[in-house]
């Protein structure tokens, strides 16, 4: 195996990381505009 | 090379920081007069946001942390993935069961609650005996790692580590239950995710890059450099392959999230969990792979050393108190569910079921509730400050739950699933796994092959439980027969050596078989609808108000 390809394997795995952050953040902010609009605790 | 440490003060900064801040937001939630149904469900409406977040906090914990690292140190290349993807496929393989469960019982504290339904006392108590005690070797775990990352980064003693962990941890799940555990699991997320999004590359960049694999190849044998190990696959993979089903059907913190997200949510809630739980596990994996590459040896010869060990020699103090928060939210988050857990087992399966019988007073269920996590965070330190090997303990849970899988499934899909079946299939099963685990039987001879052969049986039910959920029946029992028939020729004379997997695929096999068996002739078919009925909340109070 070349070191890039080793390179890429060991680091698209942080970067998978950060996708599914910003996607659980997103969906967060919604949810909590959306109690915050209809006055509801989050949980 | 020198390790980086904290200090006390830091230490100290950090630790009330993170458990200060957690401690508000449970403050944000609570409630003068706490709903008992909603501290075990947090109301069944729980957005996709919230409840994947928790899922995938809950599933991450320390040790799965420091167990990956340690499968890419020892396995190699291939060995991060052999633990992060099967632990990631536990979560989505319980997805098309937790869509049947929750249609079954929309209304439902606990799996145990609605095998009580379904089957009567036995079943109940099995299941919910199994889950205390899982739930309370889990939380021993959390508290260890805790105790060991705290006096290896600071001058803080193990025990000052645990201490500070437990209390820490009870201040903020006592009062609002699972509620507290679902929100401080979205901050506990953050933490973790984004810490493992920074750390892994900085470890990199700062240990030499590329020059890592390019001078560090020698250090690795031909198997460790494979991506088709079968060294990795049959010492890592397999084992955990046969937990896959055990883990997500027998672990009660699963099962709770399943009862508080949107039924519409289901899907993407498990989807979006196994994929975050899949990539922070596997990228911190890679620290192994890293250290391996590098020539790293663990300190004290305690391959658990090795992720604090790592971020201590390449990280400044920045980036370590980033990692310790990483840490600390891993074993926060998940101990937090085990707590929850262990509250709602005591609250729904042994008061209201059992001792109150459909009369709970919901105060008093609060109380009991409460009183279980202080009692539970007690017995844990115990546990945790004798340093019991927990690990250990906590697999041979996990394959004791391999009993239980073929039973509990076939009990939601089956109408002819006696509680006699039941019980009777899951004590057979423990009985086999026992005897094989322990070695009180010597497999040799004709008992080795016919243990083989029940062994490829259990291959065939875990294959046909897997894609029974997803596709049915007829896929899932030609499935099931084609792997358990394929695995045949392979498996005999072969299996028996491997004693912990071979354990395993007996219980699986022989639960499946005897349930089955017994089952077969029963004409008294149960309806199902009736589970519905008989799991309704206990407190009336926020529907009436």
């Amino acid at each position: 195996m070349s070191p890039s390809f080793m390179s890429f394997y060991v680091l698209m795995w942080p970067a998978a990381v950060a996708a599914i952050l910003f996607v659980l953040v997103r969906a967060f902010g919604g949810e909590w505009k959306k109690a915050r609009r209809l006055g509801r605790s989050l949980v | 090379m020198q390790l980086q440490q904290l200090g006390t003060p830091l230490t100290l900064f950090l630790l009330f920081a993170f458990f200060g801040i957690t401690f508000l937001i449970s403050l944000s939630i609570g409630r003068k007069r706490e709903n008992a149904d909603n501290y075990m469900t947090a109301g069944n409406r729980v957005g996709f946001g919230v409840s994947a977040a928790s899922m995938t906090a809950t599933w991450i914990w320390a040790s799965s942390l420091y167990a990956s690292a340690t499968s890419g140190y020892t396995y190699g290349v291939s060995g991060p993935i052999h633990y992060g993807l099967w632990g990631a496929l536990m979560i989505l393989f319980i997805y098309p069961f937790g869509k049947r469960i929750r249609s079954l019982a929309p209304e439902a504290h606990t799996l145990a609650e609605i095998l009580y339904a379904r089957h009567g006392r036995s079943s109940q108590l099995i299941l919910a005996g199994s889950n205390i005690l899982g739930s309370l070797l889990s939380l021993t775990s959390n508290f260890i790692a805790g105790g060991a990352l705290i006096a290896m980064l600071s001058p803080l003693s193990f025990s000052t580590g645990i201490l500070i962990i437990a209390s820490g941890i009870l201040l903020y799940t006592l009062w609002s239950g699972l509620r507290a555990s679902i929100l401080t699991d979205f901050i506990q997320v953050c933490g973790m995710l984004g810490a493992v999004a920074i750390i892994v590359p900085a470890v990199y960049f700062l240990a030499g890059g590329q020059a890592i694999f390019e001078q560090g190849a020698v250090n690795l044998t031909a198997e460790q450099q494979s991506f088709f190990s079968s060294d990795a696959f049959f010492n890592q993979g397999a084992p955990y392959i046969a937990a896959v089903l055990a883990y997500a059907i027998g672990n009660q913190t699963i099962a709770q999230r399943l009862f508080a997200v949107r039924e519409d949510m289901i899907k993407p809630t498990f989807i979006t969990a196994t994929i975050g739980y899949g990539a922070t596990v596997i990228g911190v994996g890679m620290l192994g792979v890293l250290a391996l590459y590098i020539g790293i040896e663990p300190l004290d010869g305690d391959v658990n050393n090795l992720v604090p060990q790592l971020a201590a020699s390449y990280l400044g103090v920045g980036l370590l108190c980033v990692f310790f928060v990483m840490i600390i939210g891993s074993l926060a988050s998940t101990a937090d569910s085990d707590l929850s857990a262990l509250s709602s087992i005591m609250m729904a399966d042994i008061y209201g079921r059992n001792v109150a019988k459909g009369k709970a007073n919901p105060k008093l269920m609060l109380l009991i509730g409460r009183m279980t996590m202080i009692i539970a965070t007690g017995i844990a330190l115990f546990f945790a400050s004798n340093q019991f090997n927990i690990l250990e303990l906590l697999v041979l849970v996990g394959a004791i739950w391999g009993a239980l899988v073929f039973p509990v499934i076939a009990s939601f899909y089956w109408n002819k699933v006696t509680n006699a079946a039941f019980t009777i299939s899951v004590l057979s099963g423990l009985a086999v796994f026992f005897a094989v685990r322990f070695e009180f039987v010597q497999l040799q001879g004709a008992l080795a092959i016919g243990s083989d052969v029940l062994a490829s049986a259990g291959v065939g039910v875990i294959a046909g439980l897997m894609a029974f959920g997803f596709f049915g029946r007829k896929v899932g029992l030609t499935l099931g027969v084609v792997a358990a028939i394929a695995v045949l020729p392979f498996g005999i004379g072969f299996l028996h050596t491997y004693p912990v997997l071979t354990a395993s695929l007996l219980a699986y096999a022989v639960s499946a078989i005897v349930c089955v068996g017994l089952s077969l002739g029963n004409a008294d078919l149960f309806d199902f609808s009736t589970i519905k009925k008989r799991t309704g909340n206990f407190d009336k109070t926020e529907v009436a108000a």
